[in-house]
Order: structure tokens, then C-alpha cells, then sequence
């Protein structure tokens, strides 16, 4: 059987080129909730604070924020198993916080343990909400609690950059002009971080631009706000 | 006469009524639910002189319970401001207008002196923004969510929004009720559910009724 031998030199020669190409290429997750069930928690997201489910719209599945259910001061139900699923022996210090922020829900994407760098989107449809509907993109999520968002609310029509570290909120931007959406609408939230750059896009307009006080690192994930409604779907983080 | 139809199905008493096909069954959760919004069991309102003030101009007596709301109002029905409205009227304003003023929310004028306000917003949609806003910002203990929806529909409205509750009618020169733009109408009853209001197709039903259909 003929056998195809490479000198050595060309062989590295080749790896040397291949190598740095394939690491340029970027990698991009998206979470399909195709497996998981309806009615159920979902699988793919760890919900920490908020009623979280899979809903059925139309045909596919979809991540719902049931803000029906929303109590002040209740985080989601098994908290500290989720939180010490994600951050071990510091769990106590992230419940902790996350109880500080129980106005907020977030359900924390798995398979994601540290992003620095890229683009986060998701697609998020608004159904409702007597004070607030908000659909957020949840980042820099630190085992401490601490965390940063960039979301819409529906009642304000605008995007806006918050921090939250020890136990409390900070506004940091709002975007640049109010966008009001329809309820009952697909729209899609997108962040890009590059270093401390950070850009939000609504359905593919920029909307907001900042500069953060440091880089960005740890887990990411989507958030909302107190009785908010909103359905999210094709989560995609791209590094 | 058509109005005086509505304020009859608005004013269903508590118990099982039937106004031509539009069945108000009070047992339903909304109803439980908008009872209990609207209760005063236990509450102590802390300015009782507001709460007295509030109720007077609004032309509201605690001695009866607030109607239960069916979500059917009709463009220009709660009528301009009467003059005995502008003094409380104004003060709402500037309260509203004053930061770190102290709003008068469930805790310091009861429901009663809360769904009084939201009387007054309906008659006067310049006060109707600033109440909208201190009224979700107060959140559910403290107002009515059926009082918010309802306000947040005919303020959205006003400045050339659609509804989101689909409790606001328009009536054509012939009396004949038709349903206000709205979004989403196929959520309607998920949002109708969270704020205290009965099913959409009830609210409809009512307003056909309401136009002789």
C-alpha cells in the first residue's frame, strides 16, 4: 500500500501556517433549546434569580421569563445547588448577591465559563409586564455576584448599561436615541467587547458605546427585570 | 342610554351576572384578584385628610366597594375636569413634579385615595403621565396593577401608541364601539391576567353589547 511521507520540514512548515489560521477562526456557540421540554426549567441555562421555563411558540421552543410569578426578595427555587453547580465553594458569596438583585431575574448560560471577548446576541420577544419589560444580556458574571448588563426595556423604549457589584445597581449609558418596539415582536440584542470596548446593538443599530473600567471575564447569560414577560431564543456567543 | 348600559355592567354587583351573552362570573380569579387590590382590610392610610380630599374630588364614597373593572372605556366617556377636580388636580402635579416628594401611594391614602388618582388621571391627561409613572413605580403593593393597565392604555393612546391591555373603545358617530389599536392581541389575555382585568373576549363581548350589536 503506497504510503504519501511529508519531510519534516514541510510538515512544519504546513502546521506553522495552519495553526495560527485556525486559531483566527471564530468559535460560536449557539444554544438550541430544540431538546429541551416544554414547561420545564430549561437545561441549557441555570436560572438563578426568576421563573424561567421553556414555552412553545409556534413550532419551536423558546426560553420564557414568567414574570408572573415574581415575588420581591424570592430568588429561583434550588438556588444554592445552581450556585454551587457554577462556582463551587464560593457559592455563598453569589447567593448572597443575587439576593441583593432578586428584582432581577437571570438564568445563566452553561457551556460558557469565561467570556472576554466577542459578540453575545439574542433574540428576545416582549409579551408583557405591569412595571417592567425588560430583556437583558447578562456578562461578566463573577463568582462573587457581581455582574454587568446591557438590556431593553419596554416601558422606557431604551437600551441601557447597568452595573451591579456588591449589592447594588449602578446606571452606566443609556443608548443613544429611544427605539420603541411592539409587543409580540422578534428583535434582537446584541453586545461586542473587545478589550474594555464595549458596543450594543438593537436589531443591528448601534445604540450604545463605552469604554468599562476594566476588561471583561467570567460567565454570560440573559436577565430581565421584576414582572417582565419576555421570551428569549438563539443565544449565540461568538469568540 | 348606551353609556348608562356600560356603568350598569360596570357596577355588576359581586356575584354572578349576565348582561345579554357577556357572561361576569365574580367568582373568576380577576375578579378575586381586583378585590383584593382594592381592598382596605387592615390598612391604616397615614394622611387620612388626603385620602378624605382625594375621595371628594374624585366623587368616590368608601362606603361602597370600588366596581369591578371590565375593561371597557370609551374615548371622551370620564368627561373634562370639573372645577371642584383643578385645586386636586394641581396638587397631584406638583407632588408628581416634586423628586423626593412623598407619592400618595396604597400605604398613605388607601385604595380608595389610589384608585381616586387614577379618576382623576382618566378626566385629565396631563396629570395622567406623571401618575402613570409614580403609580408603576410604586409597584403592585401599592397600586392597583388593573388601575396601571388601565391608565398605561389610555395614556399610550394619547401620545399615538397602541394599547397593550385592550381596554380602550372608540365610538363611531352611529354609537357602535370598536376596540382602540392595539399590540399583540394574541398575548392580550397574559398581560389581562397579570393586571387583575377579565378576558379579553368578556371586555369585546361588553362593548358589542355596549353598541347595540
Amino acid at each position: 500500500m503506497p504510503t504519501m511521507r511529508l519531510p519534516i520540514r514541510s510538515l512544519a512548515l504546513l502546521l506553522a501556517v495552519a495553526l495560527p489560521l485556525s486559531a483566527q477562526k471564530p468559535a460560536t456557540l449557539h444554544i438550541s433549546l430544540d431538546k429541551e421540554v416544554a414547561g420545564r426549567e430549561p437545561k441549557q441555562f441555570l436560572p438563578m434569580v426568576g421563573s424561567w421555563v421553556i414555552a412553545k411558540e409556534g413550532a419551536r421552543k423558546v426560553l420564557f421569563i414568567d414574570g408572573r410569578a415574581w415575588k420581591r426578595g424570592q430568588p429561583a427555587g434550588g438556588l444554592a445547588d445552581k450556585a454551587r453547580a457554577i462556582y463551587g465553594a464560593r457559592n455563598e458569596e453569589f447567593i448572597e448577591s443575587i439576593k441583593a438583585f432578586a428584582y432581577f431575574p437571570i438564568a445563566v448560560a452553561k457551556g460558557v465559563d469565561d467570556f472576554r471577548d466577542g459578540d453575545i446576541s439574542v433574540r428576545f420577544q416582549m409579551l408583557g409586564g405591569s412595571l417592567d419589560r425588560c430583556a437583558g444580556i447578562l456578562f461578566n458574571v463573577k463568582p462573587n455576584g457581581d455582574y454587568l448588563t446591557v438590556r431593553f426595556n419596554g416601558t422606557e423604549d431604551n437600551v441601557v448599561l447597568w452595573t451591579f457589584n456588591n449589592g447594588t445597581r449602578k446606571f452606566v449609558k443609556r443608548g443613544t436615541e429611544n427605539v420603541p418596539l411592539e409587543l409580540g415582536t422578534w428583535h434582537t440584542l446584541r453586545i461586542s467587547v473587545h478589550g474594555t470596548q464595549l458596543q450594543g446593538f438593537l436589531d443591528d443599530r448601534l445604540l450604545l458605546e463605552h469604554t468599562l473600567t476594566e476588561p471583561v471575564s467570567g460567565k454570560v447569560g440573559v436577565w430581565s427585570k421584576t414582572d417582565s414577560m419576555v421570551e428569549f431564543s438563539d443565544f449565540t456567543v461568538t469568540r | 342610554m348606551k353609556r348608562a348600559l356600560i356603568a350598569l355592567v360596570m357596577a355588576a354587583t359581586p356575584a354572578f351576572a349576565q348582561r345579554g351573552m357577556c357572561r361576569v362570573d365574580s367568582s373568576a380569579a380577576w375578579a378575586k384578584r381586583q378585590r383584593s387590590m382594592y381592598s382596605e382590610l387592615g390598612a391604616a392610610p397615614t394622611d387620612s385628610a388626603l385620602r378624605r380630599s382625594l375621595l371628594r374630588a374624585a366623587g368616590l364614597t368608601d362606603l361602597h366597594p370600588i366596581a369591578f373593572e371590565l375593561g371597557v372605556h370609551v374615548a371622551g366617556d370620564a368627561g373634562a375636569p370639573s372645577a371642584s377636580d383643578s385645586s386636586m388636580v394641581a396638587q397631584l402635579v406638583k407632588l408628581a413634579s416634586t423628586r423626593g416628594s412623598t407619592w400618595p401611594t396604597r400605604s398613605v391614602v388607601g385604595s380608595y385615595g389610589t384608585h381616586s388618582i387614577w379618576r382623576l388621571a382618566q378626566r385629565d391627561t396631563a396629570v395622567g403621565r406623571a401618575v402613570l409613572k409614580r403609580m408603576m413605580e410604586a409597584g403592585p403593593d401599592e397600586s392597583a396593577a388593573v388601575d396601571v393597565a388601565t391608565l398605561e392604555d389610555r395614556m399610550r393612546l394619547a401620545w399615538g401608541r397602541k394599547q397593550l391591555y385592550g381596554t380602550q373603545f372608540l365610538r363611531s358617530p352611529e354609537g357602535r364601539l370598536s376596540l382602540a389599536p392595539m399590540e399583540d392581541s394574541a398575548h392580550a389575555d397574559l398581560r389581562r391576567g397579570e393586571a387583575g382585568l377579565p378576558p379579553f373576549r368578556l371586555s369585546l363581548c361588553l362593548s358589542k353589547l355596549a353598541s347595540g350589536r
